[in-house]
C-alpha cells in the first residue's frame, strides 16, 4: 500500500517514541543507583509542581506568552500595512520579510549576541544617541531571550495575519464608515473581528513552538535563564532523570494539545458568524 | 520601515564582522579574509560540513519517497483516511522539536541502537516528510487525473504512467519539497544535537557549541557562508515554485509517445 512508508515512519519514529516517553513519565529513577523502576506512579507529575523547576517553568511560559504578544503587537500593523498595498508591492514586502527567515536560524540568533553584548552595537548606538549611559547588561537575561524570540518568530506571525487581513472584503469597513462610524471604530468593530481567525492562527503558530524553544534561550540566555525546552533537555542529558524529564515533556504536550483544541473551537465559532 | 531594519540588522552585522580583522566582536579592525581561510582550513569544519550534507541528502531522499507515496495515496483515499493522514502530518510539524527529538532519543536508547548519522536522519525525516507531504499534496490537487487516465487508456501500465506522466507533472513540487527539506536539514540544531551522540557533528552543532562556549571570529565567517547557502537554497525554492508550478499540458507528441 502506498501509505506504507508514511505510516511506518510516523509510527516507528514518531508515535512509538512518544508512547515510550509517556511510559517513562510514570516510572522512577533512583537517584543513587541510577536504576530505572517501572512503577505506575504519578510522582513525577507531582514533583513538577513541587520542584525548584516550577519557577523556571512558569517564567518560561510567561516569556513565550510575552514574546507571542509582542509579535502580535508588532506584526499586526506590519500585516495591515502590507495588505493595503498594491499586489506587486505586497509580494515584494512579503519577500523582504521572508528572506531573513531563510537565512540560518542559528546564525541569526547568534548575531544578537554581537548586538546585545556590553560593548556591542546596541550599546554603542544607545550611547551615541545619548539614551544610554553605563552597561546595558541585556545579554544573558530573559529580555535578551525575549528579543531573540520575537526576532525569530515575527515573520511567522505576519503571514497568517496578512492572509486573514487580505481576505477581508474592503467593502465591509467602507460600509461601516458610510454608516457613520469613524475610522478606528470601523477598524475595531469590523476589521479586527474579521481578522480574528488569523490572529488566533498566528498566536498558535508562534506560541506553541516558542514555548518549546531550546536554541534561543541556550544562546541568548547563557545557561542562566532556562526555558521549558532547556529544562526538559537538561533532565535527559545532564541530570539523567529520564522519568522526570519525560513527565515534563508530556505535560508540555498536554498543554499544547489543550491550547490547540481550544483555538480550533474558537476559530470554528468565529467562522460560523462570518 | 523600522521592522525591516530590525529584521536585517543582525544578518548585516554577522556578515560585516566576518570580514573584521579585529578579533573582538565590537570594534572594526579593517577588512580581512583570514577568518574564512582558517575556517576552510579547519579539518573539523570540513568534516562537519560533509556530515551535514550527507545527513541532509539522506533525509531529503527518504522524505520525498514518503511524501510522494502519501500524496498519491491520499488522492484516492476516503475522507476519513485523508483526515488521518493530515492529522499525522500536522502533528509532526506542530510538536516542538525538543519533545520529538527527546522521544526518539529514548527510543534509540531502549532498543539499543547507536546514535549517529542514521539516528539524526530518522529524526529529520519525521518533520521533513511532513513538510514535503504538504507541498506534494497541494500540487497533486491541481493536477487532474485526466492525463494519467488518458495514458492508461492508451495502454500504458501503471508504472509507466507514473514514470512518464505523474512524475514529470510532479517534478516542480518535488524540487521545491527537496530544497526545503534539504535546507531544514542543513540548518537543524535540536534533533541533530540530541541524536548525534557525539558521533556526527554537523555544522549547526559546531556553530551551536561555538556560540555557547567558545566564541571565535571564525564563527562569523562560517555563519556568513551558512546564511548564504540557506538563502540561496530558499531563493531557488521560490523561483522554482513560481516558475514550475504552472501546469503544462503535455504536447500531442508526448501523448502519442505513450
Amino acid at each position: 500500500m502506498l501509505i506504507g512508508p508514511t505510516a511506518a515512519w510516523t509510527l516507528l519514529f514518531f508515535l512509538v517514541p512518544l508512547g515510550i516517553m509517556v511510559v517513562y513519565s510514570f516510572g522512577q529513577r533512583d537517584v543513587v543507583t541510577f536504576k530505572l523502576y517501572w512503577g505506575w506512579t504519578v510522582q513525577n507529575y507531582v514533583d513538577i509542581v513541587d520542584s525548584l523547576y516550577l519557577n523556571s517553568i512558569v517564567r518560561s511560559l510567561l516569556l513565550s506568552l510575552t514574546a507571542t504578544g509582542l509579535c502580535l503587537v508588532i506584526g499586526f500593523p506590519v500585516a495591515y500595512y502590507i495588505s493595503r498595498q498594491s499586489r506587486r508591492r505586497q509580494n515584494l514586502l512579503l519577500l523582504a520579510i521572508m528572506v531573513p527567515f531563510w537565512t540560518s536560524f542559528l546564525v541569526r540568533t547568534y548575531a544578537w549576541v554581537n548586538l546585545l553584548a556590553n560593548q556591542g552595537l546596541l550599546q554603542r548606538l544607545g550611547e551615541k544617541l545619548g539614551v544610554v549611559s553605563g552597561a546595558l547588561d541585556i545579554l544573558y537575561t530573559p529580555t535578551a531571550i525575549g528579543i531573540g524570540l520575537v526576532y525569530s518568530y515575527l515573520p511567522l506571525m505576519v503571514f497568517p495575519l496578512y492572509v486573514a487581513l487580505e481576505r477581508i472584503d474592503p467593502a465591509l469597513p467602507e460600509a461601516a464608515r458610510d454608516l457613520g462610524a469613524r475610522r478606528h471604530r470601523a477598524f475595531l468593530r469590523v476589521t479586527l473581528p474579521l481578522a480574528m481567525p488569523g490572529v488566533i492562527a498566528g498566536c498558535i503558530i508562534v506560541g506553541i513552538p516558542a514555548t518549546g524553544e531550546y536554541v534561543v534561550p541556550a544562546i541568548l540566555g547563557g545557561g542562566k535563564t532556562l526555558m521549558y525546552g532547556n529544562v526538559v533537555a537538561s533532565q535527559f542529558f545532564e541530570v539523567g532523570n529520564y522519568p522526570f524529564g519525560a513527565a515534563l515533556a508530556v505535560s508540555l504536550m498536554t498543554l499544547m494539545t489543550v491550547v490547540l483544541l481550544l483555538s480550533r473551537r474558537s476559530t470554528a465559532r468565529l467562522e460560523e458568524v462570518v | 520601515m523600522v521592522v525591516l531594519v530590525f529584521l536585517y540588522a543582525p544578518i548585516a552585522v554577522v556578515v560585516a564582522n566576518s570580514f573584521n580583522s579585529d578579533a573582538s566582536l565590537t570594534s572594526w579592525g579593517g577588512m580581512t579574509l583570514d577568518w574564512y581561510k582558517s575556517a576552510i582550513e579547519s579539518e573539523r569544519v570540513r568534516t562537519a560540513a560533509a556530515t551535514s550534507l550527507e545527513i541532509a541528502a539522506l533525509s531529503t531522499l527518504i522524505s520525498l519517497a514518503i511524501a510522494v507515496t502519501a500524496g498519491l495515496w491520499s488522492r484516492t483515499a476516503s475522507r476519513r483516511k485523508r483526515q488521518l493522514l493530515d492529522a499525522g502530518t500536522y502533528m509532526r510539524i506542530i510538536l516542538p522539536e525538543v519533545v520529538a527529538a527527546l522521544a526518539l532519543f529514548l527510543l534509540f536508547r531502549r532498543i539499543g541502537l547507536e546514535l549517529g548519522v542514521w539516528a539524526v536522519v530518522a529524526g529529520h525525516v519525521v518533520f521533513n516528510s511532513a513538510y514535503a507531504t504538504i507541498i506534494i499534496q497541494a500540487r497533486l490537487q491541481t493536477l487532474p487525473l485526466v492525463y494519467e487516465e488518458a495514458a492508461a487508456d492508451l495502454g500504458a501500465r501503471p508504472r509507466r504512467v507514473f514514470r512518464r506522466v505523474t512524475l514529470p507533472l510532479l517534478a516542480p513540487a518535488v524540487a521545491v519539497a527537496a530544497l526545503l527539506a534539504f535546507t531544514f536539514s542543513l540548518d537543524d540544531v535540536i534533533t541533530s544535537l540530541f541524536l548525534s551522540g557525539g558521533n556526527a557533528e554537523t555544522i549547526p552543532i559546531l556553530l551551536f557549541g561555538m556560540a555557547r562556549f567558545h566564541i571565535t571570529p571564525e564563527l562569523n565567517a562560517i555563519g556568513a557562508v551558512v546564511m548564504m547557502v540557506t538563502t540561496l537554497s530558499f531563493a531557488l525554492t521560490v523561483v522554482l515554485g513560481t516558475l514550475g508550478l504552472r501546469t503544462r499540458a503535455p504536447t500531442p507528441a508526448e501523448k502519442a509517445e505513450l
